[in-house]
């Protein structure tokens, strides 16, 4: 393939022109950035408690994001059982930080102030590090999330270790939760065994994000 | 009283009964509903028989704006599931999905069904189904179904077919079933490639038909829904360019691209001239091409390819250059300036080493103004490879007339003097550092188009690895032309060995300017085939025009000075108008070459879709890539390949014989070229019969018992599948 390299740097140079030139806020494409193996999109966005969350200020330690939505059955399904909230028990317990991001547009499913995300967290016993209100939807946007429940991790020198879903089954039925392998889990316990990542990229399943139109 | 009673303990127990039944399970209908959805459990007969296949159908009515899934239902969402459960013995086959939909949300994109859709499953009663009974079919259905907000939802069908004794007639099903099959995408009816890059994934689609509809109209809509999820990213745009006969649609890889070799599954949705909407199936395996290994360095990608290290290139490329010197166009000049070395044997011999280092340094500089030249284009992107100036015709015209011009000088008709830094200037009394140095750059020029052995693996391999290291086997190959006269140069001993000087080195020298006719000849006939047989008019003119300009210069060489003057004047502006002219006809008509009838031959003209088409079918192909220009091209389709024994173990073997024409430019073959780490002609594949069998490449001096061999070695298999088919 003598030709293949002149074409691939090109290529790739004129990639890289294109995405330097874009602002962040126009990028529209569901999955453009937020690429394994590569720095996680940097990010400072409104915390539900009214103070301003970035995710530099976590540099050093293992971040999970996980978009949601308690009006989505399938992030229902994740709470009424007890799955997230233990296994964000477990992960704050280790000093993993784990961030819920609320993209849902005012006015759609899902869309809540700061006070009612920190009273629905309560009465679901969930246990964040903390919220993210995203109601414009930037941030979702800049990781690709598509899905509610969908999750991304960040090691603690900022790359983006894994993204994709909760779990192996999609489905909205509680007792699938334990016939499911938990990429979640198993990611985190890679990372906290300083294995590389068995499950990097899986399917994200669940409700779209209720994005602004 | 007691009867009165009795009855109603008996209508009780009925009830009971009844409710019991109900609970055990048959009391659900073929019909249920949730507020978004409506649904029914459908079949394609009236009753059924031991051993037959019916189809079963749940139909499902969507209120307005909301939507269920389809098998990959994109970025987001849940695909419909049924869970069967049949009589003993029975057994359902998968879901048959109809052509989705997409819903757009923002970023996110679905693949699904709106208003109504009907997912067919095939069920096999047994074949030991006792007639006169019953056949309850039991379907629990899972959806989710979602406007902006989704709502998973359960609903258990059921309908019960009675069962005939096989053989008797039995009675139409729902029109509902007829109504589904056709909603099902049908089989692609034509070929169709996947390639993967790092960037894209692209389907190529060989149809004219279709090719012409996207060529001449506004694109109708086009969608290829991907099977899986990770495939494809489900929210890009999937941009359609036509390539001559063919569509391509350029699709964004998603979080899993296909990987080399793996079946890339899905339908391709295209709405049809009647505003019907079609879908067809596509199962293409996907060939992964060097773009996408981005992480493998590409020296390393590309040393693999053709395997080869960069030592043994340099060695190759050497030895190509030694063996250059024999090539009909470069041994005349090369034996101009041994003659001219004898001339001055007995001179100083510093002298004639400094001539032998200038002769070095004009090969040398020659060979890498041209590798300079390859990084340029390559950098460029363009599709370069050895010999590639020969696929400009005003090129090949201007060689054609160096060589005739080289002849007459030959000839005696006219001699350059001393100074100028023609090719006389090796030839004359003093020794001209400028003519041996511009001795070099014609060997260079003349010697392209023989392309020798170990040459072709050493500059495809070059053409492919980073600049230095394209220089340096660009340089080691003019080394290798030059060394022997370097050597006869520097090594006394040797010059003693040839012959001593006399009148006969006059005669050998006005012999050796037929073969610079020849090539002229030569020339012309390839300008013949790239810019059509106005061209050889033009090509004649100007040598007309140069032998007359050339006669004039000399014939007043000891003329008057004001007639030397006018001589040379119009000898100069003669030439000019050759030139200039012959630029400006073959440029002209360099679009129209003159096309051989290819049916009379035994092999038909190259083309990757007909190479692919031939693979497909398993069948065994010979390829040979070739160029008018390429000497040992022409020379083994001479001496081996129309060789009659040969063309009958083609016909023999069921071989179909593709030739490749590179004499001009062709980006299908330069691309097949470069599979095989090759940038240059001639290359010579024999594809055994079988899909996906790997071809021999046969070496690049042919003979009819190489040839035979080769389709001895592939025979067995090779003729077998014909034998069998027929």
């Amino acid at each position: 393939m003598p030709f293949a390299l002149a074409r691939k740097l090109s290529r790739r140079s004129l990639l890289q022109l294109a995405v330097a030139a874009l602002p962040l806020a126009a990028v529209g494409n569901a999955h453009a950035n937020a690429e394994i193996g590569q720095p996680a999109p940097a990010f400072t966005a409104q915390g539900a408690d009214g103070k301003p969350v970035s995710l530099a200020a976590y540099k050093g330690k293992t971040v999970v994001l996980e978009w949601t939505n308690h009006e989505c059955p399938f992030v229902v399904k994740h709470y009424e059982s007890g799955n997230i909230p233990q296994l964000q028990k477990d992960a704050t317990a280790k000093g993993v930080v784990w961030l819920q991001v609320i993209s849902s547009a005012p006015g759609k499913q899902g869309h809540v102030e700061g006070a009612s995300a920190i009273k629905i967290n309560g009465f679901r016993n969930a246990a964040p590090s903390g919220v993210v209100l995203d109601p414009d939807g930037k941030l979702g946007r800049l990781y690709g999330a598509q899905t509610t429940p969908h999750l991304f991790i960040v090691d603690p020198a900022g790359k983006l270790v894994y993204k994709g879903g909760i779990d192996s089954i999609p489905s909205t039925r509680k007792d699938d939760i334990a016939k499911a392998d938990n990429y979640v889990k198993l990611a985190l316990a890679d990372l906290a065994a300083n294995r590389p990542v068995t499950h990097a990229s899986t399917k994200p399943y669940g409700c779209s994000v209720k994005y602004a139109d | 009283m007691p009867t009165f009673s009795s009855a109603r303990i008996a209508s009780g127990l009925a009830l009971l009964a009844l409710s019991l039944a109900a609970d055990a399970g048959f009391a659900a209908s073929s019909r249920a509903s949730t507020p978004q959805v409506e649904a029914e459990l459908v079949a394609s007969a009236a009753a059924i028989r031991p051993g037959d296949k019916i189809q079963l159908g749940v139909r499902q009515k969507i209120i307005p704006h909301w939507h269920t899934y389809w098998v990959n239902p994109g970025d987001s969402g849940l695909a419909m599931q049924i869970a069967w459960r049949l009589p003993d013995g029975a057994r359902a086959g998968d879901i048959q999905w109809p052509t989705p939909g997409r819903f757009k949300l923002g970023p996110v994109v679905n693949y699904g069904y709106e208003n109504e859709v009907t997912l067919l499953t095939t069920v096999t009663a047994p074949a030991t189904l006792p007639a006169g009974g019953r056949f309850p079919v039991r379907a629990t259905v899972d959806w989710l179904v979602c406007q902006e907000t989704c709502i998973p939802q359960q609903v258990e069908l059921e309908l019960t077919l009675p069962v005939q004794a096989a053989g008797s007639a039995v009675g139409p099903g729902s029109p509902l079933i007829e109504a589904a099959r056709a909603q099902l995408p049908a089989s692609t009816p034509w070929p169709v490639e996947a390639h993967a890059s790092k960037d894209a994934l692209t389907l190529r689609i060989a149809d004219a038909r279709l090719a012409a509809r996207f060529a001449s109209q506004a694109p109708g809509e086009l969608w290829f829904y991907a099977e899986q999820w990770g495939k494809t990213a489900h929210d890009a745009p999937q941009p359609v360019t036509v390539v001559g006969d063919s569509l391509e649609i350029r699709i964004k890889p998603g979080d899993e691209p296909p990987k080399d070799g793996e079946t890339l599954a899905g339908v391709l949705s295209i709405r049809d001239d009647d505003g019907q909407t079609r879908g067809y199936r596509i199962a293409a395996p996907v060939s992964v091409t060097a773009g996408a290994s981005a992480v493998a360095p590409p020296t390393g990608d590309n040393a693999g390819s053709s395997g080869l290290s960069v030592g043994m290139a340099v060695l190759l490329a050497l030895a190509g250059g030694l063996i250059l010197n024999l090539m009909p166009c470069v041994f005349p000049v090369l034996s101009i300036k041994a003659l001219s070395l004898l001339r001055h044997a007995g001179h100083d011999r510093a002298l004639v080493r400094l001539q032998g280092l200038a002769y070095t340094g004009g090969v040398l500089a020659s060979f890498a103004a041209l590798g300079a030249v390859l990084i340029v284009l390559k950098a460029g992107g363009a599709q370069v490879g050895w010999g590639f100036q020969f696929q400009s015709p005003p090129f090949v015209l201007a060689v054609a007339y160096l060589m005739f011009a080289v002849g007459l000088s030959l000839s005696g008709v006219f001699t350059l003097g001393a100074s100028a830094t023609g090719l006389g200037a090796s030839l004359a009394d003093k020794p001209g550092y400028a003519g041996s140095f511009f001795t070099g750059v014609l060997a260079t020029v003349v010697a392209t188009p023989c392309t020798a052995p170990f040459m072709g693996a050493a500059l495809g391999f070059a053409l492919g690895q980073p600049a230095p290291v394209l220089l340096a086997v660009f340089l080691s190959l003019g080394l290798g032309l030059a060394l022997p006269y370097l050597l006869l140069c520097f090594w006394p001993a040797l010059q003693r060995a040839l012959p001593r000087p006399g009148v006969w080195m006059e005669r050998v020298k006005q012999a050796l300017a037929f073969p610079m006719y020849g090539a002229a000849v030569w020339l012309v006939w390839v300008l013949a085939q790239q810019a059509g047989p106005n061209a050889i008019a033009i090509a004649l003119g100007g040598m007309l025009a140069i032998a007359f300009a050339a006669w004039l210069y000399d014939s007043s060489r000891n003329a008057h000075v004001f007639a030397r003057h006018g001589s040379t004047g119009l000898a100069v502006l003669t030439l000019l108008a050759a030139l200039l002219g012959g630029y400006a006809g073959v440029q002209a008509n360099a679009a129209t070459p003159a096309t051989a009838g290819a049916a009379k031959h035994a092999w038909e003209p190259y083309s990757k879709v007909r190479f692919d088409e031939l693979r497909a079918a398993g069948k065994p192909v010979f390829v040979n890539f070739t160029a008018a220009w390429c000497i040992t091209c022409l020379a083994n389709e001479k001496v081996a390949l129309s060789d009659v024994g040969v063309a009958d173990a083609f016909r023999q073997a069921g071989i179909t014989y593709l030739k490749g024409d590179w004499t001009n430019q062709d980006p299908q073959i330069s691309a097949h070229l470069a599979e095989f780490g090759r940038s240059g002609v001639p290359l010579y594949l024999l594809y055994p019969a079988g899909t996906g069998s790997a071809p021999q490449v046969l070496p690049q001096l042919l003979t009819p018992n190489t040839v035979l061999s080769a389709i001895a070695a592939a025979g067995p298999g090779t003729a077998s599948p014909k034998l069998a088919k027929e």
